[in-house]
This record gives structure tokens, sequence and C-alpha cells, in this order.
């Protein structure tokens, strides 16, 4: 039995006996290539729930919608190891209680599906943990070598040209997991701390601003990156505040559900250079 | 014979009408985007792309302009007013249903209001529109009774030669014709013949899909709900849209000096409609998203007596969770059989 059919048969039971209320997965798209979000709740629609190498998208940001997990019954989601780093970061941060997920964990090695054995965010904890080992080793793409091989002011002229063409959709934030706030700060209009204009202060204001927002929390799932309709390789930036965190602090963002925030905690082993 | 305009010829095109005046824009692939820009020369021109991901939209209402600037002084108030940069410009290229566009949005930029951002752009533009011979999943614009070559909003249409040497020109405004004059030794008498259109299938079925709208008692239906419940409430398919026109003002700077601007705003956004007393009367996704369609297919040509969409599909083309316009009205024409 393909994992697809062997995940179908466990949502199948689960809705079936009342241990979960809805499946989160992912359905077919538009097109062949494509693939969608979808949310099953009854055992007859199970049918429509794919799984295959596009499935990419981290579905773990459709756990905080208002009110879902608020009647404390049980959600299944369907999950990558970034989508579980990412419910790990969530549980950590206090936006939801994981033992409320049943997980369908997968991984797409090439073009092959593979299953990942476990239920709960605990059991995921020795994959993330050699995510965390092989990171440092892993190629850098091409386009960030290149960046890096840059002088500070053509590096800058680089992301000025990449930041013009941000038209501030905030499809970025909107499909970032890590972004739950219910009101961003640039949509804080009393006063309005962020100016909400797209010119180019306007736009390299919201970049930077997520792009810290982001360092030590984001599992470089690329939700950000396929999302902005403008193309902008907003992966690099936060790939690149990955690498800096887990080379400063040895901090892999989402390891476990109470991992403590890199940014927000205090170690007595700390790293100093970067205050004085 | 019909007047034909080669393309080997396109540079001395470009170089006249720079000549006599006019600002060249067309669609470009810059910066790893494609959109429409100012070219200097022909060659820049992509003109195999199906559509450019970004719309015309930004060339007459760009997402951010300025509008005043204020100095407060001990005793005095200065302002200054902005309008855009004046200047004529030929946008060479464009496709059919961004053209379009323009033309839906012509009446709500001049309904009460006669706004003269939009106008004073509209005024210096000739829109020179390339037929579609190509189209892909997400094209709807015979959906919409527009096809791959509507004329609607264009002062030119160009149809693609089937040999590929150029295009046939129809002239379909006099400020087409009067831009065409500063070439008219370079277009040429030829019995070359267009290329067939391409072929773009109808997607859903317009007149039921507005007729259930239009139903009060759809307004409440589980329907916008499901069909919602992925959307994660980003502007991208309003921003993208070449006929989505909402803006917000905003006052950037002090109590001292500031600058008044123009902002695209999004109906997709909580912050759209939350009232100062903190109550949203859209406070949901599919509120909004209902407001959405609602918006294009219903309220919209109640008003204008035109939908206010041309069927370019970015919205569903360019959607992160494969949502749009399309599966949306796919699945109304279905729930009114």
């Amino acid at each position: 039995m393909s994992i697809e059919e062997q995940y179908r048969t466990r949502a199948k039971e689960l809705l079936a006996g009342g241990a979960v209320k809805m499946v989160i997965g992912y359905g077919k798209g538009t097109t062949g290539e494509r693939r969608r979000p979808i949310f099953i709740t009854s055992p007859d629609e199970v049918e429509r729930l794919v799984l295959d190498e596009a499935c990419i998208t981290n579905l773990s940001g459709y756990l905080v919608s208002e009110g879902l997990l608020s009647d404390e019954k049980r959600v299944a989601v369907f999950l990558r190891p970034e989508g579980v780093r990412a419910v790990n970061i969530l549980a950590a941060e206090s936006q939801l209680d994981s033992d409320q997920l049943v997980i369908f964990g997968f991984d797409v090695v090439g073009n092959e599906i593979k299953a990942l054995k476990g239920i709960h965010v605990e059991e995921f904890a020795d994959v993330i943990e050699s995510l965390k080992e092989s990171a440092p080793g892993v190629a850098k793409e091409l386009l960030l070598e290149k960046i890096e091989s840059m002088s500070p002011q053509e590096r800058f002229s680089y992301w000025q040209g990449e930041f013009a063409k941000c038209i501030k959709c905030y499809a970025c934030r909107q499909a970032c997991p890590m972004c739950y706030c219910r009101r961003c700060i640039v949509d804080s209009n009393q006063p309005q701390w962020v100016n909400t204009s797209s010119h180019s202060l306007g736009n390299f204001e919201w970049n930077i601003v997520r792009a810290f927002h982001l360092s030590g929390r984001c599992v470089e799932c690329g939700n950000c990156d396929r999302a902005c309709p403008v193309n902008i390789p907003l992966r690099l930036i936060n790939h690149r505040m990955a690498e800096e965190v887990l080379g400063t602090f040895d901090h892999f963002a989402g390891t476990s559900k109470t991992q403590e925030p890199v940014l927000a905690s205090f170690k007595k082993d700390d790293s100093e250079t970067f205050i004085l | 014979m019909t007047k034909i305009l080669f393309s080997d010829k396109l540079d001395n095109c470009v170089e006249r009408w720079k000549k006599a005046g006019f600002s060249v824009i067309g669609p470009v692939q810059r910066n790893n985007i494609s959109t429409y820009a100012a070219v200097e020369r022909a060659a820049e021109l992509d003109l195999g792309l199906i559509l450019t991901e970004r719309s015309i939209k930004e060339l007459f209402f760009p997402q951010s302009e300025p509008m005043l600037q204020y100095t407060i002084k001990k005793d005095s108030i200065e302002t200054k007013d902005f309008l855009p940069p004046s200047g004529q410009r030929i946008i060479f290229g464009a496709r059919p249903c961004d053209a379009s566009g323009m033309a839906i949005d012509d009446p709500l930029f001049g309904w009460d209001y006669k706004d003269e951002y939009w106008f004073q752009r509209r005024n210096e533009s000739v829109i020179v529109t390339i037929a579609c011979t190509q189209s892909d999943d997400f094209c709807m614009c015979t959906s919409l009774k527009l096809a791959p070559d509507s004329t609607k909003g264009s002062d030119i249409l160009l149809r693609p030669l089937e040999n590929k040497r150029g295009w046939l020109v129809e002239e379909i405004t006099d400020r087409g014709r009067d831009a065409f004059k500063a070439i008219a030794d370079i277009v040429q008498e030829s019995a070359d013949t267009a290329a067939p259109l391409a072929v773009v299938e109808k997607k859903f079925d317009l007149d039921r899909s507005v007729a259930w709208l239009q139903n009060p008692e759809n307004f409440e239906s589980r329907f916008w709900k499901e069909i919602s419940m992925r959307c994660i409430g980003c502007a991208s398919c309003t921003f993208l849209c070449p006929t989505c026109h909402c803006f917000d003002i905003q006052d950037e700077g002090d109590t001292y000096s500031g600058m008044r601007r123009k902002n695209w705003d999004s109906c997709s956004f909580a912050l759209f409609t939350m009232h100062t007393s903190g109550h949203n009367p859209r406070s949901t996704q599919s509120a909004r998203w209902r407001q959405r369609i609602m918006h294009k297919f219903n309220y919209f040509p109640g008003k204008f007596s035109v939908n206010s969409c041309s069927g370019c599909g970015r919205c569903s083309r360019q959607c992160p969770v494969d949502m749009g316009i399309t599966e949306t009205l796919q699945e109304i024409s279905k729930l009114s059989q």
C-alpha cells in the first residue's frame, strides 16, 4: 500500500471514530502539478487526499486559525519535518497545544515520498536532530554564495533592487506559520508605527522587520518565498539569519515544544560579542 | 491588402515615437519578474510572454503615489500638490485582458469625483494591444464574454501574423490613429494573414453565476466559508488584478511636515473594514472573499453595468494556495444548476 493510501485509511479511521474533527492535508490543484490545502471533516471525503512530491506547502499555519483548536477537539495534519518544527515553535510560544494534534508525517526525498513515524511532535525529535546535525554541511544555494561574495555596497543595491519589487501584499506574512499575530505591527495604526507605503523606505522597513522577527524562529519551509507574487528570494534572507543563529547560539529553530526562543532568552555562556 | 507592421521595423518605430515625444513602455522581464516598463529599444521588449506577472494597472494607478506635501511653520502652513509627471506614452504589447481592465475602471474613477491621477495618465497613454495566440490554464477572458482579440480599452489592436514576421494593424481610436501617424511610412500594405487566435476554453457560465450572486438568500450561504477556507488573507490577488482599484490615503510624517500618499489597499485585509471601535463588519476571511466576488460580479455591474473582471486569471495563477475567481465562479455555476 502506498503512503498516500495508508494515510487515507488512517484519516478515515480517525474521522469515523471521532478521534479527530478534521484532517488538514493536500488535494489536487488547478493544474496537474499543483496541490492545494484541503480540510476534510467527513470519512467519505478522504479519497480527495493526495500525497506526492508536489505536496510542499507547510500547512502548520492553518492550525492557529481563529477558533480551530479552541474546542479542545483534535485535528490531524500532514506535515513535513519543517512543519513539525513549526508546530514545536507554535507550542513553545503558547499558540497551540500540540497534544491536540495528530501528525501525518512525511518527507520528500528526491521524487520519493517517505513516511515519518510518529503521531506527536516528540516522536519526531530524532528526525529534527539529524537535520540540525547536517545543517552546517548543506550546500549553499549559488545565488546566496554570489550575494555573500558581494561588497556591502553591492549587496545593499542587490536587496534594494529586490525590495523595490515589493508590493506589500503581505503574502509572505500570511503564508508564514510563524506570523500568527492577530494584528501585525504594520497594521497598528494608532499610532502608525510602520509606513504603509510601498516606497523604498517602506519596503525596506517591512522586509527587515520581518527578517528580524523570524531570526531563530524560521524553519525554512519556503512558504514565504513561494507565496511572493513578485519573486523576491525571501528564502535567502531567512536562511542567512538561521545560519547566523545556529553558528552564534547553537540554536536550531523548532527542535522541541519546550525550546526557549533564542532571542527572548538568556544563557550565561551566550556570546556577548554583539553587545560590546 | 491590409496594414502590416513588420517586427524587424519595431526598433524604428520606438525611435520614431520617442522622437515624437512619446515614452515607450511594454512588457519586459526585469529583475526576475515580468512587468510593463519603459524601454529604450524594441529588443528590450518581451513580446512572447502570455501575460506579464504584474498587471498594466500600475501604469495608471501605481502602488504608492504622493498627493500632497505639508509643512507647518510658526505662523504659516505650506502645502504642495502633486500630480503625476506629465508625458505622452505608448504602451506597446499590452494584452487584451489588461487593456479591457483599464476601460472597466474608467467609470469607477470618473463616477462622482473625477480622479485626476487616473485620467491624466489615461489621457496621455496610447494602448497598443497584441491579440493572444497563446494562453495557459488560467486564462479566462472568454468566460467574461471577452476574447483573445477584444478591442475594449485598446487604441490599436495588432494581430500576430501567421508567418510570425509582424502584426496586422487595426486602428481602434483616434488616439491610436494619431500615434500611428508618426510611423505611417513604416506600416506597409501586405496580403499576409493573421495567425489563429489562442483557444481559451470557457470555464464557467457567467450569467448563471451572477444570478446566484444577485439572490440575497445566497449571501449567508455556507458556500462562502467552504470555498475560502484555505484563503490566507494576503493581497496577492487584489494587487495583481488589473481591475481591483481600492486605495487608502495615508499621511506620513509628523505634526510639522509630511506627505500625504495614495496607497493600494485590499479587501482581503482584516484592517480594510476595521472600525475605530474595534468592531469589524467583515471579521472573517470568508466574508472578505465574498465581498471580493460580490463586488466584482454583483455590486460593480449593478452600478456601472460591467463586471469588474477582465479574465486575465492572475488571481488564480499566482495565488499561494491555488484559489481564485475561476474556481469560485465554477463552483457557483454548479450550485445554480
